[in-house]
């Protein structure tokens, strides 16, 4: 059974369709990268997913369960987390209680028992030396860490990563790619929107594209990559060539 | 600080304060004081209701009073129709705020900023016209409108009250000691800093805030019922008054939003000070106080308790 199903999903803002009849699923363990343009609807499905938006037309299934009609905190509490692209910790909060209420609330533990959780997730992430500090101070690869410490702490099996790599420098992008390895193996899902494309490239199973709402490719990365209507849309030749794709003459070194 | 080094802290100095101010009755003959005193821990009761809604998670109320108000009304109405004693008229009267809170919270608390604050205030003033009008509208005798109620006399002195007062005053302490390092508190202080990123996190946020809102309804509603027997006479303009909402408010910003010592240091001080000022400058006091308030706020922002704590970095939490 997979472990997300999403079908004909569809969110219209007036007469705009932000995302049109979108259908994809997910299988146990998989990374499933999402690319596409700004504006091409990938946050947009994910508040729908997560149930900040109400869907339209279309139904989401995750483990089985329809989430379509739920609010966000009850998605969260079932095992489905999500970073958010413009980070948002709680600012007068340390960096420790900022995963505490994830593990307290989305992980509906009980305070001791949370407060072990969250020293365990807080080690995996690598944030122990900014533990006490205000989240607010913190520098910006840290943050990102934090925003996906307290998705962690939900005790999600599913995680929605918005850009989550999104102001890292290259070392930092390869620290981040090798702590979703970590994650995916200790069981978690993941979908993972990035723009970053070596990165994406690195860490998908499959890539899904997306522009103006719809879906236009689905595949393994190299599919992708080399999928006309992609390199069209998104990433031009000359990326595409990088990546290790054919591009539009047909040529690679 | 961590959890159990601040439950040790607050313990020892609970205990501590709660022995001293109970034996206040006994250190002064003077009734003036004794008056004084059961004042500022009223207020310290009501800022302190205001606080555990709006001071932690930042939702502006601006109709506490309302609850306040129905609880005045239920212990009068009780005991003078129903021949009920004050204990439990007292007791009726936070029930029925609960009651009344829970409808009310439920619909209002969908509203953010200044929507909310302007419906919790709107939801005040028509009850205090309900109050006015209900009587003559439907050809009854209950509220009594503008004729006001008079309590029976129950032969209490001042110390009676002082530790009504001081009873419902702890109580609302110990909620404040029951937020701080809890998943409620965590709660209440994610939806206040985040509440899109609270949701995602797993916060139930309708239900955190309601939890809130009907807390402090409730203690609101006791007071009323007490201030209403102290008093003994009450009308709709003065039980419903948007002054003790402004007051509630001034308190806890001077004293500081969302934390435990907020509303005690805010109550006392301008409790005090507006019974120094006022004794001194009889004509020109409530000028003198406003110009104080407005300069503490300019200095200190986030309080007395929060700038006190951004600059010696001393966290009362």
């Amino acid at each position: 059974m997979p472990v997300l199903e999403c079908k004909n999903v569809t969110k219209n803002f007036g007469a705009l369709a932000a995302v049109d009849f979108i259908s994809f699923s997910l299988e146990e363990r998989e990374i499933l990268g999402m690319i596409g343009p700004n504006g091409a609807g990938k946050t947009t499905l994910f508040n729908c997913i997560i149930g900040i938006y109400k869907p339209d037309k279309g139904r989401i299934i995750f483990e089985g369960r329809d989430i379509t009609r739920l609010k966000p905190h009850q998605v969260c509490r079932l095992g489905l987390a999500k970073t958010s692209q413009i980070m948002e910790p709680f600012r007068s909060l340390t960096v420790f209680e900022n995963v505490l209420i994830g593990a307290l609330h989305g992980g509906r533990m009980k305070m001791a028992d949370a407060l072990v959780e969250t020293e365990k997730v807080i080690e995996l992430v690598g944030l122990v030396r900014d533990r006490d500090k205000a989240s607010s101070s913190i520098s910006v690869p840290a943050r990102r860490r934090l925003e996906l410490a307290r998705a962690l702490a939900t005790q999600a099996r599913l995680l929605l990563l918005d850009e989550n790599m999104a102001g890292l420098n290259p070392y930092e992008i390869d620290e981040a790619l090798e702590l979703l390895g970590k994650i995916r193996e200790s069981g978690i899902s993941l979908i993972v929107v990035e723009h970053i494309m070596r990165a994406i490239m690195g860490i998908s199973d499959r890539i899904m594209v997306l522009n103006y709402g719809v879906k236009i490719a689905e595949g393994s990365p190299q599919e992708v990559v080399n999928d006309e209507q992609v390199i069209q849309a998104y990433l031009g030749e000359k990326v595409s060539h990088y990546l290790g794709g054919i591009g539009l003459h047909g040529n690679h070194d | 600080m961590n959890s159990q080094a601040y439950r040790v802290k607050f313990w020892m100095c609970f205990i501590v304060a709660s022995v001293a101010t109970s034996l206040v009755p006994f250190f002064t003959s003077s009734e003036y004081i004794l008056r004084i005193v059961t004042v500022v821990i009223f207020w310290i009761g009501m800022a302190g209701c205001w606080n555990i809604m709006s001071g932690y998670t930042g939702y502006i109320d601006f109709g506490p009073v309302v609850y306040f108000g129905i609880g005045s009304y239920a212990t009068a109405i009780g005991m003078t129709k129903y021949g009920m004693p004050f204990f439990p008229s007292a007791v009726l009267s936070g029930i029925i705020s609960v009651l009344i809170a829970l409808p009310i919270g439920i619909t209002t608390l969908r509203l953010r900023g200044a929507y909310f604050a302007i419906a919790t205030f709107a939801f005040a003033e028509t009850m205090k016209q309900v109050v006015l009008e209900f009587d003559r509208t439907f050809g009854v005798s209950f509220f009594q409108g503008s004729h006001g109620i008079t309590l029976p006399i129950g032969g209490h002195d001042n110390t009676f009250f002082f530790y009504c007062f001081l009873a419902v005053t702890f109580g609302v302490i110990l909620v404040h000691y029951g937020i701080e390092h809890s998943k409620f508190g965590y709660g209440l202080k994610a939806i206040h800093e985040a509440e899109g990123a609270a949701e995602i996190a797993g916060v139930n946020t309708t239900g955190v805030k309601l939890r809130a809102y009907v807390n402090s309804a409730f203690f609101l509603g006791v007071l009323g019922g007490i201030e209403a027997y102290w008093i003994t006479y009450i009308t709709p303009g003065d039980v419903f008054n948007v002054h003790k909402t402004v007051q509630m408010v001034i308190m806890t910003l001077l004293g500081g939003m969302g934390t435990f010592l907020g509303p005690i240091i805010g109550a006392s001080f301008l409790t005090v000070l507006s019974e120094i000022l006022g004794t001194a400058f009889v004509e020109y006091y409530l000028i003198m106080v406003g110009a104080i308030i407005i300069t503490v706020i300019l200095i200190m922002p986030r309080g007395v308790v929060g700038t006190i704590e951004e600059w010696s970095g001393i966290r009362f939490h």
